[in-house]
C-alpha cells in the first residue's frame, strides 16, 4: 500500500507515492536524494536530522513522510538564498563551528529556528536551544560562538538603510 | 529484575485456585495474553502483546506451572521470545487463607531481559511491571465478581 | 612577512563549504546502481549456544536477495588483531577467531548470526526479523576481575581463565615493593576506569561492490584508514589480491578511534557482493553502534604511589585488569600495554615504577582504542593519585607537582628524558604549563572564594591534571619489536601540475580534523604559493599510493612530515631546473617565497615557470627526468610527547550533590602549531569528551551481559548546556625530531581533562569536610550526595 503525498521542499513541489511507514528523513534522503539531512540515532535524540517544517525546526526522524503532506519544508540544502549563504552558514565557517560536519546541518537548522524568534540570545539561551542536538567533535564551544556571530551579523544587516549615514 | 507483590482477593482459596488453573480464565486475567493454548497438564504455549514505553512487541513462548501444590501455590516459569529481545521469568505464586471468603495472593520472582528489551526497556521495566501486576489483580477481581454473581 | 606565510595562521577551513551546505558525502549518502541493502540477525544473549538457524520463512519474503549464516562463512578467516603481545613467560597471546558470522555460539549481545540482503532496507529488516534462531543460554561473565577467577564461564573454550595475556613493564617488582614499603607516605587507589562508548554521530556504514568483468571490488567505508582496511581485509580475511580492491573512506562523521578497526561487516559485505554480483550496503543503527562499535577504557586498577617525607614520589605500583570484550579488536592488545603502561612515568621523576596488566575476555562488546587510548587511563591513575596524596599529606596539589616535575629539556641542547617504562620523551617544559594554568585560574584568589562558597550552600573545588601523551605513532622498528604487525610510517605525495598548481596525496585521513586546510597551509607555506593552488586528496586507496591513516594524534607529525619530505624533493629538483633556466649552478640557487633565485643576485624564476618547464622540457638539464612529482614514506624517529595542564573548577550543590562545571582551563603544549583555530577546536572537543567520562558517560552491563544503557535515551553524553566555554592557552616546545616541530593535538583534550574534573569534585568534597579518597565515574549527583552523607 502506498499513499500519495505532495510536499514543497526547498521551494520545489514534489508528488510521490510513499509507504505509510516511511520516515520523513528517509523520504528526503532516499527518495529526493537530499542527503544533507543526516540520521545519527534511532531514538530522536541526536538532532542530526533537524529540518524546518512550515517554518519551525523539527526532527525529521520523528515524522512520517505522510505527515509531511501539504507542508513546506526547508532542508540544509535550501537554507542559502540565491547562492547567498545564510548568516549561520557563514558563521559556522568563520568561527570553526564544525569539525566532521555530520551534526552541522541539524545544528544550523536548529539555530536558525532560534534566531527567528530570538534575535539576540544569551549564551545560556543558545545552549538551551541546542541541547536537542548532539555534537561529539566541537565541545559546543565554537558552535555557541557561531550562533552569537550570526546573531550579530543578522542584526547589523537588519538595520534600515535610511539610518546609514553617508 | 525482582518482582514482588501481594493482594487480597474476595474469594476463598479454592475459588481463586480454580480460576488460576483454568486456561480460559487465565488467558483473560494475565495482561497482554492474546492466545493461550494448553499443551499438557501444566504447560502452555502463549502469545503476548506487550507495550513497554518505547518498546512494543508480540511475544511468543511457553509457560509452565511447576511445584504445584493444590490451593497453596505454584511456580510459573516462562520463556517469551520476541523480535526485540527475550524475557524469561520464574515467579513463585502463593495462595494463603485470610478468612473463609478472602485469599491473599502473593508473588515473588525475577524476570531476565535480553536484547533491545534489556537495552531500551530496563529503565522503565519496574513501572511496567507494577502496572501489569495491578492489571492482573484487577482482572482477577473482575473474574471473582463475575463468578459471585 | 610574505603573503604566503601560511603556517601559524588561523586560516578558515576549506572543507567547510560542503558541510554547511549539506553537500558532504558520507558513506550512507552513496547509492550505487543495482544497490542492495543488508540487515543482520544478532544475538539477544551475551553467551549462548546456537542450536539452529531457520531461514526458510525469511528467504521467501518479498525483496529478499540472499541470506547467509555462520555455516556459509565457516571457511572464511576471522578479522585479525594487528598487535601481538606475549605473556610474561614468553607464550604468544591467545587469539581466538573472530568470525564474520558466528556458527557455534554467540559471545556478546549483538554478535552476528546471519546477514539478510534485500532490495530495500525495510525489506531487509523485515526478513531479518523472520529468521528464527534457537539458542541455549549459557552463563556469562562481564567483569574482567571476575573472569579470571576459577570457575568463571569461559568466553572461548580454548582460553584458560579467559586470559588473553599477562604483561608487565618497568623496574623489577621486588625493587618497587621495597620502595613502597620504605615510603614515608603511600597513597592507594582502587578504582574502575569505566567503559565508554565512542559514539561518533555518524554510525558506521559500508557499501561494497564487485565488478565481474574486471574482478575488481570497491568498498566505501566510514573508516579512519582506508589502506589499512584494504590490507587487513585482503591479506588476512578474504585472501583476495590487494590490487583488485579499492577502498574509499569518503567524508566520515567523527570517529575518535572507533573507526580505525577492521570490522567483520566490512569483510562480510565484500564477501557477499561477489556472491550476489550486486552492491551491498549496510549502515549501523545507533542501537547496533552501542552493541558493536569498539568500546573504550574498562580497566579495574589498584595503584600505590609512595612518597618520601618531603613529598617526592619514590615509587609507583600498578595492577590492572583490562577488559578486551568477547574478541580481539584490531589494536585492542596494545592499548592497555604499550599505550598505557609506557605512560606511567607521567611528568614526574618517579625512580621506580612497575605496571602489571592482565588482559581478559568477557561476554561484552570488544574494547579497543578510544580517543586517547590507554593514555587517558594512565593520566587518570597518576593525576588522581598525586591529588589524593596532596590531600592526604596536607600539601598543595600544585606545589606537590612542581616538586616532582622532570626539569625542562629541549631534546637538542639537553637530551631526551629516559623513563622507567621504556619511552624516551622528546622535549618538555612541564612546570611552564602549570604556571600558566595557575595564572589563568587566579589560584590564590580561588582558595579564598572556596572558603566563602562553603557559607552559601555550595562547595567549590579545583582539580589539576598535568598530563603527557605519546603521539605521532610511531617509529616502525620500535613498534615492530614490541609486537606491532604493521609499520607506522606515513605516505605523502606532492604532485606539481604543469601550471604550478599542486595536488597532495596523503595517507592520513580526515574525519573532522581539517587536514584539507592544515596540510594545504604547510604545502602553500613551504612552496610560497597561494592556498587556493593546493588541493589535498585523501581517503581513496586508488588515488593515494599507500597510507597508515589517522589515529594517535599522528596526522600532522607523521603525515605532515611525509609531505614536507616530498616538498624538499620538489624544491631540490626545482633548483636543478631553475639553474638550467638561469644558467647558474644548482648549488647557487636558493628557494624562498615561491621563487628560485641565484644567490646574491636578483636573477630569479618563479615556481610556476619551473613547474611548466618540468612538464614541457624543451630546454632542460641533461639527464634529468621530466615531471615534478614526488612521494615519500616518513617513518618517525620517535614518538612525539605533547603535554599540558588542565584545571577544572566545579561547584557542588550541598543539598542535591549536583555538580556544575564552572570553568575549564586547558594549557596545552603540542609543539609548533600550524593552525591555532583548528588546534583550539581539537582541544575544546577533546576536553568535553573527557568531561563526559568524568561526569556523564559509562556503559552499564547487568549480570546477564545486557548493556542496559545502549541508546541515546539511556547513555548520557555532554550536551550544549552541560559545559562552559573552554579557556585555552598554548605553550610551544617544538618536537626536535620532525621537520615541522609538531607534536599532535587530537587526543590532548580527552587525556588531560577527566582527572582534572574528578579531582575538582574531590577537592570540593574535602573543602566541605568530606574526606573521601575516591568517587566512581561518572560522578553523578547521587554518588556525590552519598559521599557527602558519610
Amino acid at each position: 500500500m502506498s499513499i500519495k503525498i505532495s510536499v514543497t521542499v526547498n521551494g520545489v513541489k514534489h508528488h510521490d507515492r510513499v509507504e505509510p511507514r516511511l520516515l520523513l528523513v528517509h523520504y528526503l534522503r532516499d527518495v529526493l536524494r537530499l542527503t544533507g539531512t543526516h540520521v545519527g540515532c534511532d531514538t530522536s535524540s541526536c538532532g542530526a536530522c533537524t529540518i524546518h517544517v512550515n517554518g519551525k525546526a523539527a526532527k525529521s526522524c520523528t515524522l512520517l513522510a505522510v505527515q509531511a503532506d501539504k507542508t513546506k519544508i526547508i532542508t540544509i540544502e535550501g537554507l542559502a538564498e540565491d547562492d547567498m549563504m545564510h548568516p549561520l552558514q557563514e558563521a559556522f565557517k568563520e568561527c570553526h563551528g564544525l569539525q566532521c560536519g555530520f551534526c552541522t546541518p541539524g545544528m544550523i537548522m536548529t539555530a536558525a529556528d532560534l534566531l527567528q524568534h530570538n534575535s539576540k540570545p544569551t549564551e545560556e539561551e543558545i545552549r538551551a536551544a541546542l541541547k536537542g542536538n548532539y555534537c561529539r567533535c566541537t565541545g559546543y564551544h565554537n558552535i555557541v560562538k557561531s550562533v552569537q556571530y550570526a546573531a550579530a551579523k543578522m542584526k547589523a544587516a537588519k538595520k534600515p538603510k535610511k539610518e546609514v549615514v553617508l | 529484575m525482582q518482582l514482588t507483590g501481594k493482594h487480597i482477593i474476595n474469594a476463598a482459596p479454592a475459588v481463586v485456585w480454580a480460576m488460576l488453573m483454568d486456561t480460559d480464565t487465565l488467558a483473560r486475567i494475565v495482561p497482554g495474553i492474546s492466545r493461550l493454548e494448553k499443551t499438557g497438564d501444566h504447560t502452555f504455549n502463549s502469545i503476548l502483546e506487550i507495550k513497554l514505553g518505547p518498546v512494543n512487541s508480540s511475544f511468543t513462548g511457553n509457560l509452565q506451572l511447576e511445584n504445584v501444590i493444590v490451593q497453596k501455590g505454584f511456580t510459573l516459569r516462562g520463556q517469551q521470545n520476541s523480535k526485540i529481545g527475550n524475557a524469561s521469568a520464574a515467579l513463585k505464586i502463593g495462595l494463603s487463607l485470610v478468612n473463609a471468603v478472602q485469599t491473599e495472593v502473593a508473588f515473588n520472582g525475577d524476570i531476565r531481559l535480553s536484547g533491545l528489551l534489556a537495552t531500551m526497556g530496563q529503565r522503565i521495566m519496574s513501572g511496567v511491571a507494577n502496572t501489569l501486576s495491578k492489571q492482573f489483580f484487577a482482572n482477577l477481581e473482575k473474574e471473582v465478581e463475575k463468578a459471585n454473581v | 612577512m610574505s603573503t604566503n606565510d601560511w603556517i601559524g595562521k588561523s586560516v578558515r577551513r576549506v572543507e567547510d563549504k560542503r558541510f554547511i551546505t549539506g553537500m558532504g558525502r558520507y558513506t550512507d549518502d552513496i547509492i550505487l546502481p543495482q544497490q542492495t541493502y543488508a540487515s543482520f540477525v544478532r544475538s539477544p544473549y551475551a553467551h549462548a549456544k546456537i542450536i539452529g538457524v531457520d531461514i526458510r520463512a525469511a528467504k521467501s519474503m518479498q525483496g529478499v536477495v540472499a541470506i547467509y549464516t555462520g555455516a556459509d562463512v565457516a571457511s572464511v578467516n576471522g578479522v585479525p588483531c594487528g598487535w601481538q603481545v606475549n605473556f610474561k613467560n614468553g607464550d604468544i597471546m591467545k587469539e581466538p577467531k573472530h568470525p564474520l558470522l558466528v556458527a557455534d555460539k554467540v559471545r556478546h549481545v549483538g554478535d552476528a548470526v546471519a546477514i539478510v540482503i534485500a532490495e530495500s532496507q525495510a525489506e531487509a529488516v523485515d526478513a531479518a526479523q523472520a529468521v528464527n534462531v534457537e539458542y541455549e543460554e549459557l552463563p556469562c561473565v562481564v567483569n574482567a576481575a571476575e573472569a579470571v577467577k576459577p570457575g568463571a564461564p569461559l568466553v572461548h573454550a580454548d582460553v584458560p581463565a579467559n586470559t588473553c595475556y599477562d604483561w608487565s613493564l618497568g623496574n623489577p617488582i621486588s625493587e618497587v615493593d621495597e620502595a613502597i614499603h620504605n615510603a614515608a607516605h603511600v597513597s592507594t587507589l582502587e578504582f574502575v576506569n569505566q567503559r565508554l562508548i565512542p559514539n561518533a554521530i555518524e554510525p558506521r556504514s559500508y557499501n561494497s561492490s564487485y565488478e565481474a568483468a574486471t574482478d575488481k571490488y570497491t568498498l566505501y567505508t566510514s573508516t579512519q584508514n582506508p589502506h589499512l582496511i584494504r590490507l587487513l581485509m585482503c591479506a588476512f580475511v578474504l585472501g583476495i589480491p590487494e590490487h583488485k580492491v579499492r577502498v574509499v573512506g569518503p567524508d566520515v562523521g567523527g570517529a575518535f578511534g572507533s573507526k580505525i578497526f577492521h570490522y567483520t561487516e566490512e569483510a562480510l559485505l565484500t564477501w557477499c557482493t561477489k556472491k550476489i554480483k550486486r552492491p551491498v550496503k549496510w549502515t549501523s543503527t545507533r542501537t547496533e553502534a552501542f552493541q558493536l562499535d569498539a568500546h573504550g577504557r574498562d580497566h579495574i586498577t589498584k595503584a600505590d604511589m609512595g612518597f618520601d617525607k618531603d613529598g617526592k614520589i619514590m615509587a609507583l605500583r600498578v595492577k590492572t585488569f583490562a577488559n578486551l570484550g568477547a574478541y580481539l579488536s584490531s589494536f585492542a592488545t596494545c592499548v592497555p600495554t604499550y599505550l598505557h603502561g609506557t605512560l606511567l612515568q607521567g611528568l614526574y621523576t618517579t625512580p621506580k615504577i612497575n605496571v602489571d596488566i592482565t588482559a581478559v575476555f568477557t561476554n561484552t562488546t570488544v574494547v579497543d582504542a578510544y580517543r586517547g587510548a590507554g593514555r587517558p587511563e594512565a593520566t587518570y591513575l597518576l593525576e588522581r593519585l598525586v591529588d589524593l596524596a596532596a590531600h592526604e599529606m596536607n600539601m598543595d596539589p600544585a606545589e606537590l607537582r612542581f616538586k616532582n616535575f622532570i626539569p625542562p629539556f629541549d631534546g637538542i641542547n639537553q637530551p631526551g628524558y629516559q623513563t622507567q617504562v621504556a619511552l624516551q620523551y622528546d622535549s618538555g617544559n612541564y612546570e611552564g604549563v602549570l604556571k600558566k594554568g595557575l595564572e589563568m585560574l587566579g589560584y590564590e584568589n580561588f582558595r579564598n572564594e572556596q572558603k566563602e562558597a562553603a557559607g552559601n550552600g555550595k562547595l567549590l573545588g579545583v582539580g589539576f591534571s598535568t598530563y603527557i601523551e605519546a603521539c605521532g605513532i610511531a617509529p616502525s622498528a620500535v613498534v615492530g619489536s614490541l609486537g606491532a604487525r604493521a609499520g607506522l610510517y606515513e605516505v605523502g605525495q606532492v604532485r606539481v601540475q604543469p601550471t604550478g598548481k599542486v595536488s597532495v596525496y596523503t595517507g592520513s585521513h580526515a574525519h573532522g580534523q581539517g587536514h584539507e586546510t592544515t596540510f594545504a597551509q604547510v604545502v602553500a607555506d613551504k612552496l610560497g604559493i597561494s592556498m587556493d593552488d593546493v588541493e589535498i586528496v585523501h581517503g581513496d586507496s586508488e588515488a593515494v599510493a599507500f597510507g597508515m591513516g589517522t589515529y594517535g594524534s599522528r596526522s600532522i607529525a607523521v603525515g605532515g612530515s611525509a609531505i614536507v619530505k616530498s616538498i624538499e624533493k620538489i624544491i631540490e629538483k626545482g633548483k636543478k631546473i631553475a639553474a638550467h633556466k638561469l644558467e647558474a649552478n644548482a648549488d647557487d640557487i636558493e628557494f624562498a617565497s615561491g621563487k628560485f633565485t641565484v644567490k646574491g643576485t636578483d636573477k630569479s624564476v618563479g615556481f610556476g615557470d619551473v613547474a611548466l618547464t618540468a612538464y614541457v622540457p624543451h630546454h632542460y638539464p641533461a639527464g634529468l627526468e621530466p615531471g615534478l612529482d614526488f612521494s615519500s614514506f616518513y617513518d618517525p624517529a620517535n614518538f612525539t610527547y605533547p603535554f599540558g595542564c588542565h584545571i577544572a573548577v566545579v561547584e557542588i550543590d550541598k543539598e542535591t550533590g549536583n555538580v556544575i562545571l564552572k570553568r575549564f582551563i586547558a594549557v596545552d603544549d603540542v609543539g609548533n602549531v600550524i593552525n591555532p583555530m583548528i588546534v583550539d577546536g581539537q582541544i575544546h572537543g577533546g576536553v568535553v569528551q573527557g568531561v563526559g567520562q568524568a561526569l556523564f558517560e559509562g556503559a552499564e552491563y547487568d549480570a546477564n551481559g545486557q548493556l542496559t544503557n545502549g541508546s541515546y535515551m539511556d547513555y548520557c553524553m555532554p550536551r550544549a548546556d552541560d559545559v562552559p566555554m573552554i579557556e585555552t592557552a598554548g605553550q610551544v616546545t617544538p618536537c626536535p625530531h620532525n621537520p615541522l616541530g609538531v607534536k599532535g593535538a587530537g587526543e590532548a583534550g580527552t587525556i588531560g581533562s577527566t582527572p582534572a574534573v574528578v579531582n575538582a569534585v574531590i577537592d570540593a568534597l574535602w573543602s566541605g569536610g568530606h574526606k573521601v579518597k575516591d568517587i566512581r565515574m561518572p560522578v553523578t549527583s547521587e554518588r556525590v550526595w552519598r559521599a557527602m552523607q558519610n
